[in-house]
């Protein structure tokens, strides 16, 4: 009785909460397979259920979709670009700092993390300014060295608190087998690290996918732009296509999803592995 | 020709002097303990010899060559941790491997080798296993054997058998010593345990506070321990010391007269040291005999161990066979005159 009183204690804060959560993705769902004149009848299932929204968004049939492949391809390319770029910089960083004891390492990743303390959006304008400096406004690169330089301060921490565990003694055993910083670094601290890496690159990976501010700031041209952007120039109009935006937001939100669910094991294990001093 | 020397070695963390100028000469083929307690400065020795701590002063050469300024990897040695130290992504093969594939010899080579190190170390069925599927001495013969493969001029180990339960500590114990043996490679061996450095060494530098106390072969500490802290490093149940006058021939100490062969001024204050088997238990008619209290009696079959008091000083008391001596009961001593030890009281040299 006592464990039953306990259960349903917990499903009575679960049920609200995951209904809460739900509700705003039910909501794109059902926009998305109805058709136009019946996405705001309010009713809870449509009367004639259709997958023709996603039709249009892949065959690019409408005005705001024009350029949808291209938008999508840009938003993994800047995502993907920007994973790969965090994951070299703070690993590189953090073995220097962490393994190679190099001087003022703590000095720099203190300094990294003291970026938190000014919010990202109050950073955009000196960012556009400085992007429009080296030329590289409505390029795709602006956006990737954006994210990276937003992505690395946490990653390097994470990385650096994740390598402070592994034993010193492995590098001191490398260092007579031979090896070279190097090759140390090669073949013994990345594979060791793979857990860290994989959580850390899925999160700068995301991070990326999800920014809306600064792409919007960055870049401008239909062809440049993530779908993020383009997904908010659906709005531009008073007579916005609803269900196609949430037909296509609904395919944006898929691949994170999927990233997610694939890496969650690491995810967990590898955010919070340097969350903790020991 | 001497394998390893260290000249007046000397090392400081930050201000702190850890190490006060060694010098010791290791011979080709020779297995060399070093041992103290905690903080004597004997793991700092080894990792200098290592090249994984830098020299403060003084130098150290392998076969004469100096190699104060030599990288780890050319140094030709070869290193056993007290955590094994074993890369945990790598198979036993591939470990054991490493330090010649990054040497880029040919993989003929490299497999040749380590069969015939696994072979030596009964690691011939664990080759393709990964380091976390082993026991604790599989994992220490695994880290052997990455030693071995290397075919190194100088092997060192820092307290190799620390990690492992007392049994399995005999039994490498004596597979550590019989590989010696057999490959007769230069040794370092470091520990605390000074049972180990007995039963392992050829000879042994017990050191203390960053120097060498004293430096001979195992039984040779033992029966003439240079010093008081040598004399109750070495040994175990420890030797009984205790304060007293030395008196026409004897030492008078604890209300009774301890014979002694060793000699001292007359009237001067010593340290009178005799180890537990050298205090016999008396009959009650024998001359010279101290009697004692017994407190404490532990049989361990072959001997047993006796904790007796005089006064209120304690005393170990070894004795071959059975014993039917009980708690509270008086019993009679007869210390053995010529293993009898003499340290001066206030500097503990002896006498």
């Amino acid at each position: 009785m006592n464990k039953f009183a306990r259960e349903a204690k917990l499903w009575l804060i679960a049920i609200p909460i995951l209904l809460w959560t739900l509700l705003p993705i039910y909501h794109i769902f059902l926009f998305s397979i109805s058709s136009k004149d019946s996405a705001f009848s309010g009713a809870l299932w449509p009367d004639h259920p259709t997958l023709r929204n996603f039709g249009t968004v892949f065959r690019q049939e409408h005005f705001y979709l024009h350029h949808f492949w291209e938008q999508i391809w840009n938003s993994l390319w800047i995502a993907v670009a920007t994973g790969l770029l965090t994951l070299a910089v703070a690993t590189c960083a953090a073995f220097a700092i962490s393994r190679l004891k190099v001087k003022g390492g703590r000095a720099v990743m203190n300094a990294a993390l003291f970026t938190y303390f000014i919010p990202a959006a109050f950073l955009a304008v000196p960012m556009y300014k400085a992007m429009g400096s080296y030329g590289l406004l409505n390029s795709r690169w602006s956006l990737v060295l954006a994210m990276v330089t937003l992505a690395s301060p946490y990653a390097i921490w994470v990385l650096k608190q994740a390598s402070d565990k592994l034993p010193w003694e492995l590098d001191e055993a490398a260092r007579i087998d031979g090896a070279t910083p190097l090759q140390l670094f090669r073949l013994v601290y990345l594979p060791l690290m793979m857990p860290s890496l994989v959580a850390i690159g899925t999160y700068a990976l995301l991070l990326a996918w999800n920014e809306y501010l600064y792409a919007f700031l960055l870049l401008s041209h239909e062809n440049t732009i993530p779908l993020a952007v383009g997904l908010g120039h659906f709005l531009a109009s008073d007579d916005s296509p609803w269900e196609l935006l949430m037909a296509t937001a609904l395919i944006y939100a898929l691949p994170p999803a999927a990233i997610y669910y694939a890496f969650r094991r690491y995810m967990v294990g590898g955010l919070t592995a340097g969350a903790v001093k020991t | 020709m001497a394998a390893v020397s260290f000249r007046d070695i000397r090392k400081s963390f930050g201000k702190t002097p850890v190490l006060h100028g060694i010098s010791l000469d290791i011979a080709n083929g020779e297995f060399m303990v070093l041992v103290g307690p905690s903080g004597c400065g004997k793991s700092t020795l080894l990792r200098m010899l290592a090249g994984l701590e830098d020299i403060t002063g003084g130098s150290i050469a392998i076969e004469e060559r100096v190699v104060n300024d030599v990288d780890s990897k050319d140094r030709d040695i070869a290193m056993v941790f007290q955590s094994y130290a074993l890369y945990p992504h790598m198979t036993v093969r591939e470990n054991m491997g490493f330090s010649l594939k990054l040497r880029k010899e040919k993989q003929a080579l490299i497999d040749q080798r380590v069969a015939a190190a696994a072979r030596i170390l009964n690691l011939e069925p664990f080759l393709e296993r990964q380091p976390r599927q082993l026991s604790g001495g599989q994992r220490q013969r695994v880290a052997m054997g990455r030693a071995i493969v290397r075919d190194p001029k100088v092997f060192l180990f820092d307290e190799p058998l620390s990690n492992l339960d007392a049994k399995l500590r005999v039994a490498m114990r004596a597979e550590i010593k019989a590989l010696h043996q057999r490959l007769k490679t230069t040794t370092v061996y470091v520990t605390h345990d000074q049972v180990e450095a007995m039963t392992m060494a050829d000879r042994i530098a017990v050191m203390h506070d960053g120097r060498i106390e004293q430096l001979g072969e195992p039984l040779e500490l033992y029966d003439r321990p240079a010093n008081l802290f040598v004399a109750q490093f070495i040994g175990s149940p420890a030797m009984n010391v205790f304060d007293g006058v030395f008196q026409g021939n004897s030492v008078q100490a604890l209300g009774a007269r301890w014979p002694t062969s060793a000699r001292a001024a007359e009237g001067q204050r010593v340290k009178y040291g005799i180890r537990p088997e050298h205090l016999e238990p008396a009959s009650s008619g024998a001359e010279g005999k101290i009697a004692a209290e017994v407190v404490v009696v532990e049989p361990m079959g072959a001997e047993t161990e006796l904790l007796v008091k005089i006064g209120e000083t304690p005393l170990t008391v070894m004795t071959r066979g059975r014993s039917n001596a009980g708690p509270g009961e008086r019993i009679f001593l007869a210390p053995q005159a010529s293993h009898a030890h003499l340290f001066d009281a206030a500097g503990g040299q002896r006498l």
